[in-house]
């Protein structure tokens, strides 16, 4: 019950808001979505971090002809990127408190819908209620950049609903394949479990294209490299940043990325070994291609979202990067990087649009003497900006040193020309900070300062858990590595023959729960 | 040849009698009252009635498997599907007619008379086990319907349409009749059961039997719609009533749509010498599917976008139709089909029939952009819309997405994998046309130039139809099944 309460509860929170009048909307969804992320610290404290297998799983027949079931489970891999969205919820609506003026009630209901949504792709282990997720996200997100986005949002939302619905759907059909193929292996019942997908041993031929396994990999990349969005397929994020509004772009830029690389893990790499290894190349290619290319194209922009959002592309490079080199400190820094970006990204947003609320203006000539006129800003923009260039000590830090290991483990090449991404990562964020926030005083500045420009409580409010996961994720790794350990090593040691299996709770003398290494202080 | 019936096959056909005598009450009354159009819900009153105690009649026969009149006409699942599909059709079209200007006029009396009888022609076509009372059930829907469409109030364009209507369609009624005549000629008969036992055999060795099979086929393809075959479409399906256009993008569709599986499923296309027919069909139903999407996105007026998505949805039913026609797992076909043509009639209708609600003159037509505006304020009709949209669209969970998730899975288990291809990219094609009403009324903050009228009926229609499409999205699995088990005997 515990993860279908995890999965349905926001959509029961928003019919409590769309059943109250406007005006209690904001402090009803702060509180329900807050008290759900409490929820969620119970789903932590009662997670079992010795093993590997999927806890907490339900099951349910749902279109029994096709084997589809209501299947839902958590391990390592899932963990922490539920936590990651119960977090950022309530911040999220927090930090938009004042920011979402219009149509109060529709914007809140979106939010919820959108976090059941994202909690049940990451939850979902049968592979059409995944899809069925992957792509319901989708409509709440279309309607947030639509209704609430700046002046191009229809454009860009059409175009980030059309983009990723044209690489899910194909995904769609390489899982339909599947699913016709786990019927041969399991003798005539069909099957849409994902751990039964696992068993499947699907034909592969090197060199060549098309045979079964390379198509189906490719199909399921293709979904997943345009959430990521990985270079080529990278178009509609622009767009996508600069129209939504900023709560938009946290929960985009902080959670949305993730479905894309957490596919690739759940899906991508364990269900086609011997496809990704043949293509890792091309994976691990396009990663880099995309950091240099997101940095350098992020170095350009006039515009302080249109940078964060092409550090995305930049970043979320990495987490392909550290995937790809498939061994164990490319995996867990990748993992550990959807987490870091999440945060520093989706804090920069909120910074970012926290400014753009008093001043309107987002162009970086416009600024300049930042620093003074709001030194608290200041202070907190810059501790997010350490993050984002991964100075040792944040979060960014043990994530981008944990893939560059990887990366120069799998390939030397590639890895050399990632860390040439760290430097092009922090001159283009170190160039912002210089422009926007020293020098001499800009226009927008010197207009605006009577007005106050520095944070206020909320805002605050906001910014301290963020700024506090910074340190604690760059100085305490392990707090957060240990819940993912063990998937994540039977994930790499087990890559060619890679099964799940379901986690039977009563073998209690094993099992070591994550509330008890806090209580020992660990 | 005897002409004798027994009594079982009057009691397997009362449906469609009782059908008949309803429509008669309204002409009746209307004659007896010296010409006065009499209340118009009590019109409608009558032609429901029909309605209802024909769906009564059919649900008694549920879980049959009978033939009646010799063999001309079959009762079986599939029988059954349809049956339910075209009286649920009826009963909204008579409730949106009745709240339409352009069909509630002074022949509204002969107007329920007509469509109750292009009502039976349709139960005659889902009856059909014999390319004779294919043909006649056929024409009987037909002419009714070009009556029909002529006798709207708008004075036009639904002319125009009823005209092209008829005479392409008595066109393609007669390629079909050529057709069904070289069949009879090489069988020497014209019911499927005798023609399914040399159906595979002829086509091998008999040309004018395969002559025959393919301008049956163009036939039929006329009739739903396939591609090159669509281009009257959207001309008679924006000229018609809009309750009509619901009435024909449905009830004529799913009939026609059942008749080409039954045809199909006699395995006309499994032999060796029909690869090429296959081979043309599978390039058909991408070109519908593609031709429908690109075309419906240039598309302003949302009649004229709804009837090339209906043309871009025969395409999906025709990936179905083929995967039932290839042997092996073709039960996976049909039962993808008749789930399809189920949620593809409840979506269109929604669709269509929210349409009624904002024609506050016969002639009026709803553009896109009038739309705009209309999230805040009626947000009931917004959220209906975006539902019939979304599901259109194939987007989970609604009812829309298990069909075509069921098509493509047929499609892909039955070796049609670039045709699934080509159908994920027509779906792609489609979002962007059906999220325009959705963007146009949530994000345009414009006053668009609709107007909602206040009719009761229609809303209630509206409302249940939103319903289903989200309710059968999640109950896909009881319906499919039931559906699977119901089709069994469709494959010999």
């Amino acid at each position: 019950m515990l993860l279908s309460l995890l999965i349905f509860l926001p959509l029961v929170y928003a019919l409590i808001v769309m059943a109250l009048p406007a005006r209690f909307s904001r402090p009803v969804s702060l509180a329900l979505s807050g008290l759900h992320f409490v929820f969620s610290l119970v789903l932590l404290a009662r997670f079992d971090v010795t093993t590997a297998d999927l806890q907490f799983v339900e099951q349910m027949d749902w279109v029994k002809s096709f084997g589809i079931s209501y299947f839902v489970g958590i391990d390592g891999i899932s963990l922490w990127l539920v936590m990651l969205t119960t977090f950022l919820t309530p911040l999220t609506i927090l930090g938009s408190w004042t920011a979402i003026t219009d149509k109060v009630k529709g914007f809140h209901v979106a939010m919820l819908a959108l976090e059941a949504t994202m909690i049940g792709t990451f939850l979902a282990m049968d592979a059409v209620l995944f899809y069925v997720f992957f792509e319901a996200s989708l409509i709440p997100m279309y309607f947030m950049i639509g209704i609430w986005g700046g002046a191009r949002r229809i454009y860009a939302t059409v175009k980030f609903f059309i983009y990723t619905m044209f690489g899910s759907l194909f995904m769609l059909v390489a899982l339909i394949a599947l699913m016709f193929m786990t019927q041969e292996m399991l003798g005539g019942q069909m099957s849409a479990s994902i751990l039964d997908f696992y068993k499947l041993e699907i034909p592969f031929v090197a060199g060549q294209f098309l045979n079964s396994q390379t198509l189906l990999f490719f199909a399921f990349a293709l979904a997943f490299a345009i959430k990521v969005p990985m270079f080529p397929f990278h178009t509609w994020l622009p767009d996508a940043h600069v129209e939504a509004p900023t709560p938009g772009s946290v929960i985009l830029a902080g959670v949305m990325l993730k479905m894309g690389t957490y596919g690739f893990m759940r899906l991508g790499l364990p269900l086609f070994p011997e496809a990704v290894e043949y293509w890792s190349w091309l994976f691990m290619l396009l990663a880099v291609v995309g950091i240099i290319y997101g940095a350098l194209v992020a170095m350009v922009q006039p515009d302080i979202k249109k940078l964060v959002a092409y550090s995305s592309v930049s970043h979320m490079g990495y987490v392909v990067l550290g995937l790809f080199a498939f061994n164990a400190y490319g995996l867990t820094g990748g993992l550990y990087q959807m987490l870091n970006h999440g945060i520093s990204t989706g804090a920069l947003f909120l910074m970012v649009g926290m400014i753009y609320e008093r001043t309107h203006s987002r162009e970086i000539s416009q600024y300049g003497g930042l620093a003074k006129a709001a030194p608290w800003y200041t202070i907190l923009f810059v501790i997010v900006t350490m993050s984002s260039i991964a100075v040792p000590m944040t979060n960014g830090f043990i994530g981008e040193f944990l893939i560059l290991l990887g990366g120069f483990e799998a390939n030397p090449i590639f890895g050399a020309m990632a860390v040439l991404g760290v430097v092009l990562g922090a001159s283009y964020m170190l160039w912002m900070v210089k422009r926007v926030f020293f020098g001499g005083e800009g226009e927008i500045v010197t207009k605006y300062k009577s007005a106050g420009l520095d944070l206020n409580i909320r805002e605050a409010v906001v910014m301290a858990p963020l700024i506090v996961l910074i340190f604690w994720m760059g100085i305490f790794p392990n707090h957060f590595l240990r819940g993912s350990k063990a998937s994540l090593e039977h994930l790499e040691k087990n890559m060619r023959t890679y099964e799940l299996g379901i986690h039977n709770p009563s073998q209690k003398d094993q099992s070591e729960k994550y509330s008890m290494a806090e209580e020992r202080g660990e | 040849m005897s002409t004798q019936f027994e009594m079982l096959d009057l009691l397997l056909v009362s449906p469609a009698i009782a059908l008949f005598l309803a429509s008669l009450i309204p002409l009746a009354i209307k004659v007896l009252r010296g010409n006065t159009e009499s209340n118009s819900v009590a019109t409608i009153m009558y032609g429901l009635v029909g309605v209802v105690t024909a769906m009564v009649l059919t649900l008694a026969n549920y879980g049959i498997d009978k033939v009646a009149f010799q063999g001309a006409l079959r009762f079986d699942g599939l029988s059954f599907w349809m049956q339910m599909v075209v009286l649920v059709v009826a009963a909204v079209t008579l409730i949106l007619s009745r709240d339409n200007p352009a069909t509630n006029n002074r022949l509204f009396s002969e107007y329920v008379f007509l469509l109750l009888n292009s009502l039976v022609g349709m139960m005659i076509v889902a009856w059909s086990n014999d390319l004779m009372s294919l043909f006649i059930g056929i024409e009987t829907m037909s002419l009714c319907l070009y009556i029909l469409i002529a006798l709207s109030s708008e004075p036009r364009k639904s002319k125009e349409a009823a005209f092209k209507y008829f005479v392409l369609g008595s066109f393609a009624s007669a390629i079909m009749l050529y057709g069904i005549s070289f069949i009879y000629g090489t069988v020497g008969s014209t019911y499927i059961q005798d023609i399914t036992q040399v159906s595979i055999q002829l086509m091998n060795t008999n040309r004018l039997f395969l002559f025959g099979v393919v301008l049956t086929i163009l036939g039929l393809c006329f009739k739903v719609s396939v591609f090159p075959f669509h281009s009257w479409t959207p001309d008679v399906y924006q000229g018609a009533p809009t309750p009509l256009t619901a009435f024909m993008s449905t009830g004529v569709k799913a009939v026609s749509l059942a008749f080409f599986l039954r045809f199909i499923a006699m395995e006309v296309i499994v032999s060796e010498r029909a690869i090429l027919l296959m081979n043309a069909l599978e390039w058909l139903a991408a070109f519908t599917i593609l031709a429908g999407n690109i075309a419906a996105i240039m598309q302003d007026n949302l009649k004229r976008m709804l009837a090339y998505s209906s043309v871009a949805h025969s395409g999906y039913v025709m990936m179905g139709i083929l995967a039932a026609g290839v042997g092996g797992e073709s039960i996976l076909g049909a039962s993808g089909v008749v789930f399809y043509i189920v949620a593809y009639t409840i979506m269109t209708l929604g669709a269509f029939g929210i349409l009624v609600l904002f024609e506050k003159r016969a002639e009026s037509s709803l553009e896109v952009s009038d739309l705009s505006g209309l999230g805040a304020r009626n947000p009931w009709a917004a959220a209906c819309i975006t539902i019939f949209m979304l599901s259109l669209a194939g987007i989970p969970p609604t009812v829309g997405f298990f069909g075509k998730l069921f098509i493509f899975s047929a499609a892909v288990k039955q070796g049609f994998f670039w045709l699934a291809v080509w159908g994920v990219i027509g779906s792609v094609i489609s979002v962007y046309y059906y999220l325009r009403p959705i963007v146009t009324m949530y994000m345009q903050n414009d006053e668009g130039a609709s107007v909602l009228q206040t009719k009761g009926l229609t809303r209630l229609a509206i409302s249940v139809l939103a319903i289903s499409v989200i309710v059968f999205g999640f109950i896909a699995e009881s319906i499919y099944s039931t559906v699977t088990s119901d089709l069994a005997s469709l494959f010999f």
